[in-house]
């Protein structure tokens, strides 16, 4: 992919002195322009190997236009990013997974006309050697990863299409395609927000699942008592500005009511 | 490949009824309605032809012949306007593509260039006019409905400046009418053609990943791209496609026919349009079959056909064929509106 060209760019590698290792995923000084409207004011942060980071902030704060960044399908104004230590441009959201990225969108990116096990394997087929789909098998796993890992309610069949599930059900649809094709960093924006309780607990047991066979998450959410239940540190934007970061041990959920509602 | 088991809730629907749900979405999705409503005509008209068959010669060689040459001169370009359509983009000017393709194809054979080279060239010219729509849409963002609209007139005016207004005539060698315009036992070769490309387009749309992209392009671009689909180059290919089939069914019609003549494609877009509709397309993208690409094109050719054989005036068929489009449209929404 085009990324690989930046391997030899050595010179430009940052340092990390006081920490001894190199974070998963750094971006430094992140700027994003919608016309007159400054979303992202530079941003700087990271997500270290086996974490779980909570991106929280008021509505319009940036989160989403990060995510998007982080993933590829906006490109930013201004900034660097480094995977590994090594600095990359993602110039497409082909670029982010190559790195290892998984997305799960706000907006919960979806074909209303496609079925739920099409949606799942979208851009991302399972074909044979001339290109042709495997159905049945995609059928199969979509099935699968549904009724297992996804514990969601009524969706009866992969062959359903989406058009037709709750809010709920398509963010199971969602997540069960990250959770197949599951990644080094995995972005969760706001995927929560439709899903009732038993169907949160299983995706956060999952994220903890992740977490423990040393691969990273990024949480957006509203939810501050969820955040504070799984993540390990909390990142606040507000205005497009970051205004507080702590690790769990240096907060609470008080403190980040306080500082979410402040800013 | 990194999927892995997690088991955390145990199952709560019971397997087999979840495989009878399965196919029932399938067979919703599969364009059977059309299927049916074609098979009822076809049965209706076959009985009321071989119970009169003196006032509705319906079942005779010649009609069937007849039928057989010409549903592939609608269905071939129907095939490439569904795709279009499915891929949430329209192409006005395939009539025109249709005349400008297949008089320089003629012209180019008439002066001694070899027909078979003629032909290639003029699918190319198709393809090409079908591309050139697409960058022009894609690139300058317009509705493609505007686009071809302009383009449309390009290509009829293209015509006219290079040709004029009369008939192009067209007269093949024996080995390229035979393939183009001969009969295979009692099949025409057109319908050969038809039948094969219907198979490929199947094949292309509900069985490539191509296929897949541009139904996901359709439905919802956004979405299509944020998850990595190349959406611009799935509609390229669907115009592209969609010139080659118009191009295609001019030149079988120019050997066929024996003649082009430039007036004699302005209903064709609209009528691909129809057909599809009929079939069960959407005009909003993203859904659609095959099959009633195909049958849409039949049917709306079973509607000439029958008013023909009983004798009505020429003009009762645009009444025909806008209440089929209209009471097609109705049926489906009320189909759909059912199934979510
Ligand atoms: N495509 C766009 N064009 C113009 N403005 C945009 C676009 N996307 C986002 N914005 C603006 O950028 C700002 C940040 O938006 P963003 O979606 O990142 O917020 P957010 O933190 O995710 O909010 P929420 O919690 O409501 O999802 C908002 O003011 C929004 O209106
Ligand atoms: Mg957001």
């Amino acid at each position: 992919m085009g990324i690989e060209h930046m391997e030899t760019v050595a010179a430009k590698q940052p340092e990390y002195p006081e920490e001894g290792t190199v974070p998963l995923l750094e971006l430094r000084d992140i700027k994003k322009r919608y016309g007159a409207l400054e979303a992202l004011k530079g941003v700087s942060l990271h997500v270290k190997r086996a974490e779980i980071l909570a991106l929280l902030g008021d509505n319009g704060a940036g989160k989403s236009t990060l995510v998007k960044i982080i993933s590829g399908v906006v490109p930013p104004d201004a900034g660097s990013m480094f995977w590994e230590g090594r600095p990359v441009t993602l110039k497409s959201h082909a670029e982010a997974t190559a790195l290892g990225i998984e997305t799960i969108y706000q907006d919960s990116a979806l074909v209303d006309s496609l079925t739920v096990a099409r949606n799942i394997f979208l851009g991302r087929e399972l074909v044979g050697p001339f290109g042709f789909m495997h159905h049945r098998k995609m059928r199969a796993i979509a099935s699968d990863v549904l009724q297992t890992i996804v514990a969601i309610e009524g969706i009866d069949s992969p062959d359903k299409l989406v058009g037709s599930l709750s809010g709920g059900q398509k963010q199971a649809v969602a997540i069960a395609r990250a959770v197949y094709f599951k990644r080094t960093l995995l972005v969760l924006d706001e995927p929560t927000s439709a899903l009732a309780v038993r169907a949160t607990e299983a995706l956060f047991e999952y994220l903890r699942t992740l977490r423990s066979q040393g691969l990273s998450s990024i949480l957006v959410t509203h939810n501050l008592y969820d955040a504070y239940r799984i993540c390990d540190r909390f990142i606040i934007l507000s205005h497009g500005e970051l205004v507080f970061e702590a690790s769990r041990s240096e907060t609470s959920v008080a403190e980040l009511t306080e500082r979410v509602s402040r800013s | 490949m990194e999927h892995q088991h997690l088991p955390m809730i145990t199952e709560r629907t019971p397997a087999g009824r979840r495989a009878d749900s399965g196919r029932r979405y399938r067979i919703q999705q599969s364009g059977l309605e059309i299927l049916i409503l074609f098979l009822l005509v076809q049965v209706a008209s076959i009985i009321y032809g071989v119970i009169s068959p003196d006032t509705f010669a319906y079942v005779s060689p010649a009609n069937i012949q007849t039928a057989l040459e010409a549903i592939p001169l609608l269905g071939i370009p129907a095939l490439g306007v569904g795709t279009l359509m499915i891929a949430g983009e329209f192409d006005l000017s395939i009539g025109a593509n249709y005349i400008f393709s297949s008089i320089i194809m003629a012209q180019l054979a008439e002066n001694g260039l070899s027909v078979w080279l003629a032909a290639l060239l003029g699918l190319g010219i198709g393809a090409g006019i079908g591309l050139l729509n697409g960058v022009i849409t894609l690139r300058l963002r317009i509705p493609s409905f505007i686009t071809t609209l302009g383009t449309m007139g390009i290509w009829d005016a293209a015509t006219l400046f290079i040709h004029g207004a009369s008939s192009q005539p067209f007269n093949p060698p024996p080995e390229f009418a035979a393939v183009t315009a001969g009969l295979f036992g009692i099949i025409p070769a057109e319908f050969l053609w038809f039948l094969a490309l219907s198979i490929v387009f199947w094949a292309l749309l509900h069985q490539h990943r191509l296929g897949n992209h541009i139904f996901a392009v359709g439905g919802n671009k956004y979405a299509a791209e944020e998850n990595g689909v190349p959406g611009n180059r799935a509609k390229l290919i669907a115009f592209g496609l969609t010139g080659a089939c118009a191009a295609l069914a001019g030149i079988l019609a120019a050997a066929q026919i024996g003649n082009i003549a430039p007036s004699s494609a302005t209903d064709l877009p609209l009528q691909a349009i129809a057909a599809c509709v009929i079939g069960g397309l959407t005009l909003s993208g993203g859904r659609g079959t095959v099959l009633g690409m195909a049958l849409g094109a039949a049917l709306i050719y079973w509607i000439q056909d029958v008013l023909l054989l009983l004798g009505a005036p020429g003009f009762y068929l645009s009444a025909f064929v806008g209440v089929l489009i209209i009471g097609a449209a109705a049926i489906y929404e009320q189909l759909r509106r059912r199934q979510s």
